[in-house]
């Protein structure tokens, strides 16, 4: 079987992100790039499927700019078996990754495509499920369990109620949520051989897609600042306080 | 000396700070009695919170007039015993003095009193855009008064030095509540002698450091964890030796098997990789770009070539990063279950490989019921043995058994030309055994300073030698 798995370049989810002083866009200058963490967890599932021997090979794919085929390798240094790398510049919005996506789906015919349920930067939450309505293929999302039976494939995903756990048709695609598993360190001689496998650059024309866009972006500006806090000098000012400034108490 | 502070005396001190400024609690006496050492009964008789130097000043000349014994507070992490106070002498706990003050951004330096806690002058250095490099496991409770009078290291001395190298300017209050005013700042000054450097590691027996003038740095850009699996010690140093011909590392540390086995185990951490090695290395790099990265892993190669490294792992995100730290830095936390018996020992770099195959070799030959986790910065020839307390033994039969280990120990460490105490201090933990690092000669010259300080011997007497 072979699982399509997909990866996002993003800013590291521990950068303290600042806005450019236009307040254009986020400050990507010299900021440390990652793994989007759920797509993170979704190669690492992605490999223990293989690891298994449920999955026989496992691709691994991102769309952005050149930089991303970072990522890509290390994916592969995580235990993929190959890279596609769809180039694009300046910002894709979702339907597009999704379009983009479908193409790389009809060339691949995965059985099993495992994406993050959202990535941190774009915090979307869509890209899985337009992919699954341009593909026309079932999707389990907010996975927290995968178990391949037969031809179908059940995830248990984590919905507000609880657990809720489908049984889809393959070929499916899942979505993971943070409690699905816990990813691996990338081990440094898995990197070495990492940098002979396989990985293919694709155009957007190449899989017959037009890059356009629907969204504008009007400005970025960081949350407001909170106000330090004080000491009080007796519990009575403090009572006072809670009273007569904050309201919280009558 | 009196345990109970009188009532005169009391109110004296309390016209000095303010009345609510003293305190004589049970849970005060014992909270501010001790740092992280369990071995002392804590018994001070009151502690005082000043919150300016003159009120500090005030408070010795009174301590001074009253023969009273004066134990200077920070945040009491210490290892030593060095803050403990046990003969009913008065804590001066600096806690208030935590402010803050100029910044330079020309000079790179800030004023900072004695009781602001190092978190807090990292953070405003990374406010500015800076960096202050001096970091351990607590810093967020430690002060910066404690980290100069005990010159602390931690875990990036082998790129940027101890606490020693960031201190500026010093204003130290001696036992006669003089004011000293040393170095101010200044990069160059070889007017004569430099008392700022006496100062700083004399664990408050000199005087009060009430404020310090302390140096900042460029912050680091992306930095890269490595965990190396290594078949011996020879090995390690091999590694270290290899990488830091190479590139700038900002730490190097290493710890054994079976404490990455506890740490697993208790913290619930993930194991790098499966490769059980009998050690493994930690080393922090700075990362300015492909070309660095490219250049870690042609020497991981090269040491896996030659045998050395066995496996590996690298952090691929900031959260990875403080992951593979969490090895490290929960050691100490997660066997203080077994109340180990810790050593702070160092030696040439060189010379560390000997030094603990003859340790160990000791050690298992007397104790071979013990169980020793080796854990350190052996990137600068700190290692911290640990031995961890057998089920079956009662704590005053291992604590006797463990005096017996110390003297085999040092007796190794003299004989190494190394130093018994690294980077804890020597407090009251290894009073006893400073013979083994100092000879009668300089801890006669250490006597005669003390003398020039504090002529009445009230600054944390009892602590590092005895009058």
């Amino acid at each position: 079987m072979k699982v399509l798995v997909t990866v996002k370049r993003v800013v590291d989810y521990n950068v303290k992100v600042r806005a450019k002083a236009d307040g254009s866009d986020v400050d990507l200058n010299n900021v440390k790039m990652a793994i989007n963490p759920f797509c993170e967890i979704a190669v690492e599932e992605a490999v223990r499927l293989k690891e298994a021997g449920t999955a026989t090979e496992v691709v691994v794919v991102s769309v952005g700019a050149k930089q991303c085929q970072e990522q890509i390798r290390t994916a592969l240094a995580l235990g993929a078996d190959r890279g596609i790398h769809v180039e694009t510049e300046g910002a894709v919005e979702p339907l597009v990754v999704a379009k983009l996506l479908k193409g790389v789906v009809e060339k691949e015919e995965p059985r099993l495509v495992i994406l993050g349920k959202q990535s941190i930067d774009g915090d979307n939450n869509q890209t899985g499920q337009m992919l699954g309505a341009l593909t026309n293929m079932p999707q389990g999302t907010f996975a927290s369990e995968v178990a391949i039976d037969g031809d179908k494939v059940n995830v248990t995903r984590e919905v507000d109620a609880g657990m809720q756990t489908i049984s889809l048709n393959l070929p499916a695609i899942v979505t993971s949520d943070l409690r699905l598993n816990e990813p691996r360190y990338a081990s440094l001689p898995n990197i070495m051989k990492a940098k002979k496998k396989p990985l293919d650059v694709f155009s957007p024309a190449d899989l017959g897609v037009e890059v356009t866009s629907h969204i504008t972006q009007l400005s970025v500006a960081p949350p407001a600042e909170r106000q330090a806090g004080i000491i009080v000098e007796s519990v009575e000012q403090l009572v006072d306080k809670l009273k007569n400034e904050a309201k919280v108490i009558s | 000396m009196p345990t109970e502070v009188t009532s005169s005396l009391l109110r004296e001190l309390q016209s000095i700070v303010g009345e609510n400024r003293v305190r004589t609690d049970d849970d005060a006496l014992v909270q501010y009695g001790k740092d992280w050492t369990s071995a002392y009964e804590p018994k001070p008789c009151a502690i005082i919170f000043p919150g300016c130097i003159e009120e500090v000043q005030a408070i010795v000349r009174l301590a001074r007039r009253e023969k009273l014994s004066i134990v200077p507070s920070g945040g009491r992490t210490g290892l030593s015993g060095g803050a403990v106070a046990t003969r009913g002498e008065l804590i001066l706990a600096l806690d208030r003095m935590n402010a803050i003050g100029d910044f330079n951004p020309v000079d790179r330096t800030v004023s900072c009193g004695a009781g602001v806690i190092t978190e807090q002058l990292q953070q405003f250095a990374e406010q500015q855009g800076l960096f202050y490099p001096v970091d351990f496991a607590s810093s967020g409770s430690s002060q910066i008064g404690g980290n100069i009078s005990t010159n602390a290291g931690g875990i990036k001395v082998i790129r940027y030095g101890m606490t020693r190298e960031w201190v500026a300017g010093l204003k130290v209050v001696t036992g006669t509540g003089e004011l000293l005013d040393l170095n101010r700042g200044l990069v160059k000054n070889n007017a004569g002698y430099d008392l700022r450097q006496l100062v700083i590691g004399a664990e408050g027996t000199l005087g009060v450091v009430v404020e310090a003038t302390m140096r900042l740095s460029r912050p680091p850009k992306e930095l890269a964890v490595l965990v190396l699996g290594v078949p011996d010690m020879s090995a390690i140093m091999e590694v270290l030796s290899v990488y830091q011909g190479a590139m700038d590392l900002s730490a190097f540390e290493f710890f054994s098997e079976l404490a990455l086995q506890k740490v697993v185990e208790h913290q619930k951490l993930q194991r790098p990789f499966d490769t059980p090695t009998d050690y493994y290395a930690l080393i922090e790099i700075e990362v300015s770009g492909e070309a660095d990265m490219d250049t870690a892993m042609a020497l991981f190669e090269q040491c896996v070539e030659t045998g050395w490294v066995l496996d590996g792992v690298v952090s691929t995100s900031i959260a990875q990063a403080a992951a593979l730290w969490r090895l490290r830095e929960d050691i100490s936390e997660t066997i203080s279950r077994w109340t180990p018996y810790k050593n702070d020992i160092s030696t040439l770099i060189s010379r560390v490989p000997a030094f603990l195959l003859e340790v160990e070799a000791v050690v298992n030959e007397q104790y071979p019921d013990f169980e020793i986790i080796w854990f350190g910065h052996i990137g600068d020839g700190n290692v911290h043995l640990n031995v961890l307390k057998p089920e079956h033994l009662s704590m005053d039969e291992f604590q006797l058994r463990c005096s017996e280990v110390s003297r085999w120990v040092f007796e190794i460490v003299q004989r190494f030309g190394g130093s018994i105490a690294a980077e804890h201090g020597v407090g009251l933990l290894k009073k006893d055994y400073l013979h083994y690092s100092r000879s009668e000669l300089e801890v006669q010259i250490m006597r005669q300073i003390k003398q020039a300080f504090d002529p009445a011997g009230i600054m944390n007497p009892g602590k590092v030698f005895d009058q």
